[in-house]
């Protein structure tokens, strides 16, 4: 055995292979972005990086295609996030309440999705929602009706959201379902006696008690879509009409597109902003609790 | 003992995965000189420009080709951070309308001088049209291997059940805008759709340049994407998606209608020679192909090429090298061709092989009076703004005026930021 004393550096040791990556990969970068975006640098242009101050951040705000896609990402994490987790909830508790034999077969269905890549996923959905000759309207010309799934700029995010829905809810749902399995049945036994029915079982027992697996999967919810760009640059590119072009996808695009390298960074950092104070203010009510 | 052995396989995998990295830069013989191509041919044209890169292999010993294949989504992001490193790869391809760019980057020098040395091409046997595509005061930049232009294909059993067909009973394609819509409106029923709307880019680029459509005035200091002529070829095209409903809304995807002219549901679609490839795989899909219609008032269609470049860091033997294997790509371009592309060597054009390739040579009519894009640095941002302006006015959305009008601000935008960073100096020179 080893002593206590190595035992402290054999832990740093453990750390330092992700640790340095991290500083590599992650911090570097994230202060060489910073800096840059105050400049104005052209990747393919000859001439040298120039100051501007805020002036990046100046043009980000002023910038049409900037608050377009701010308004499209605002829209997704707020149709796709409380959607998200009710349903991956609701799926939770249905899971939780079969026989624990047939539980694992239901929930490889749930999760099954989640373990496709985004490019699968995008393009098995690019030919659902195809408008013309797509499954999904092929099914319902049978009765008559057409939807414009990703032609029209009012539906093509809700088409987004509910292909995110079934991408996506595996992981929270099996977050919430370690959660459910830990709620002891005595609470159950207890209020059944007391009179309470399967809604106030629900009310006053599991959400109460889930309250804080809850948050954890809202908190990753709303980080995760906000950075949302997969989905929608795969079935969508972003149209119509740049509707469902995201920030990340925009960012993408003013970076690899156009090669403005520093004008790219100050709308990471814009993004960063947004996120944090999301995030700021889920924490605090995690606090509260 | 088993953590052992499993450390001992681990290490073993690695140095052998080292191995295999490393024998892939290593020099072969220390005379023959190794060319590093790098290209974006991905679908079958990959497997084209495989065999054409063998055969120069086997016929130039002292020479070893190593080309690599990169998706088009990525090609250019790593073609220029190589190109800032002043690692470029010794020959690369790119389209003509990168070309600016990559001049502008400095990125590119001219190779004349190999042109018209004694193992060069004769520039008069290039296409006029795609020639200038690559040259700039006098000077070449590279070497166009084809050029890949937009044509009409159409739907020859639709055709005739609607009866446009010849005196001998052959589907007669439309030519001029009535003929056009004539076709359309017979063709449009249940499932039907008498034409789709393909890539609006390249579309309403022809189209527009049909109506005698100008882009840019002289000096490029302004966008002209709103001038009349280029509102109504934009208001023709929308009236044919919502006033007429001869095509489907286009939709995100570019390919959306592309689909349905495969399936058969389409009489008409305007797409590049390079969906040649795929149409052929199609069984059921009896199609001809033809030159647009003109619908404005003059011919037009839109071209692009791929152009051999050679690294701007390599000289000598290196560059003799390097040139060789574009001069062998471009003199046999009609092995290339065959795979759904059109030679702009004269010479080539008129050999009896090209005649022989049907679709190829109507496609080819077009030469004379092909398009590019305009050469402009900020050909990007162009792009960009044609295909969002495109999308709204045939959605309906805005106006032909309002969408053109909203464009030409924004490419005014990015033409003043061009100009305030003293870039302006080198545009359209």
């Amino acid at each position: 055995m080893v002593n206590n004393k190595s035992n402290k550096y054999l832990g740093y040791l453990f750390l330092l292979p992700y640790l340095s990556v991290f500083v590599v990969f992650l911090i570097v970068p994230l202060i060489y972005g910073l800096a840059l975006s105050f400049f104005g640098w052209e990747m393919l242009s000859p001439e040298p990086p120039q100051f501007l101050g805020l002036g990046n951040y100046k043009e980000a705000l002023e910038s049409d295609y900037f608050v377009k896609a701010l308004w499209a990402t605002v829209r997704f994490v707020v149709m796709s996030v409380p959607l998200n987790v009710f349903v991956a909830l609701l799926v939770a508790c249905g899971i939780n309440s079969v026989a624990q034999k047939r539980q694992g077969f239901y929930r490889a269905i749930y999760f099954l999705p989640t373990l496709l890549t985004i490019s699968v996923a995008g393009i098995l959905w690019t030919w659902f929602y195809n408008s013309e000759f797509g499954l999904f309207n092929h099914i319902l010309s049978y009765f008559d009706i057409k939807i414009p799934w990703v032609t029209d700029p009012n539906m093509a995010m809700k088409s987004i959201v509910i292909m995110t829905l079934w991408w996506t809810l595996g992981g929270a749902m099996m977050i919430l379902l370690a959660g459910l399995s830990n709620i002891p049945k005595q609470f159950y036994e207890a209020a059944s006696l007391d009179g309470a029915n399967v809604w106030h079982r629900f009310i006053h027992i599991t959400i109460p008690t889930l309250k804080p697996v809850l948050l954890f999967v809202l908190v990753m919810q709303v980080i995760g879509s906000f950075q949302v760009f997969g989905q929608t640059y795969i079935i969508t590119g972003g149209g119509p009409e740049l509707s469902t072009r995201v920030l990340v996808h925009y960012i993408y695009d003013v970076a690899f597109g156009e090669y403005r390298m520093g004008y790219s960074a100050a709308l990471s950092w814009l993004l960063f902003l947004v996120i944090a104070v999301f995030s700021i203010i889920q924490f605090r009510v995690m606090r509260e609790k | 003992m088993k953590i052992k052995l499993t450390i001992i396989a681990v290490l073993l995998l690695a140095v052998l995965y080292w191995a295999m990295l490393d024998s892939g830069s290593s020099s072969i013989g220390s005379d023959k000189i190794e060319i590093k191509f790098w290209n974006l041919f991905n679908g079958p044209d990959g497997t084209t420009m495989l065999k054409m890169v063998k055969r120069f292999n086997e016929e130039n010993p002292d020479i070893t080709v190593r080309m690599q294949r990169m998706k088009l989504a990525t090609y250019y992001n790593k073609i220029f951070v190589a190109g800032l490193g002043n690692r470029t790869p010794d020959v690369f391809v790119v389209h003509s309308g990168q070309v600016e760019r990559f001049k502008s980057a400095k990125l590119l020098r001219p190779i004349t001088d190999l042109l018209e040395s004694e193992n060069g091409i004769s520039i008069d046997d290039f296409a006029p049209r795609a020639l200038e595509a690559v040259s700039r005061d006098g000077e070449m930049y590279g070497v166009p291997l084809d050029t890949h232009m937009l044509g009409m294909y159409y739907n020859n059993e639709l055709l005739r059940q609607t009866g446009f067909v010849d005196e001998s009973g052959n589907p007669k394609p439309p030519t001029n805008l009535e003929e056009f819509l004539a076709v359309l409106k017979a063709n449009t029923y249940d499932k039907n759709w008498g034409f789709t709307f393909t890539w609006l880019r390249t579309n309403l680029f022809s189209i527009m340049s049909q109506y005698g459509g100008e882009f840019f005035n002289e000096d490029y200091s302004q966008c002209t994407l709103n001038a009349p002529e280029n509102v109504a070829a934009l208001a023709m095209c929308a009236d044919i998606v919502n006033k007429y409903k001869y095509s489907p809304t286009p939709g995100t995807e570019q390919s959306e209608g592309w689909i349905g002219f495969c399936q058969g549901r389409i009489a008409i679609a305007f797409e590049g020679i390079y969906m040649l490839p795929e149409l052929n795989r199609m069984d059921t899909l009896d199609f001809s192909a033809a030159p647009l219609p003109v619908l404005g008032t003059q011919k037009a269609a839109w071209a692009d090429s791929h152009v051999l470049c050679i690294s701007k860091d390599i000289d000598g033997k290196r560059r003799q090298a390097a040139w060789r294997l574009i001069k062998f790509l471009s003199d046999n371009s009609l092995d290339w061709a065959k795979g759904g592309q059109v030679p702009v060597r004269k010479s080539l054009l008129e050999s009896d092989t090209f005649k022989s390739m049907e679709i190829q040579s109507v496609f080819a009519q077009q030469l004379p009076y092909i398009r590019y894009m305009p050469r402009v640095p900020f050909g990007g941002d162009f792009c960009a703004e044609l295909d969002v302006a495109a999308e709204k006015a045939l959605r309906g959305t805005v106006t032909a005026q309002e969408a053109l009008d909203i464009a030409t601000a924004n490419m005014n935008k990015v033409i003043k930021r061009y100009k305030d960073r003293e870039e302006f100096g080198r545009i359209g020179k």
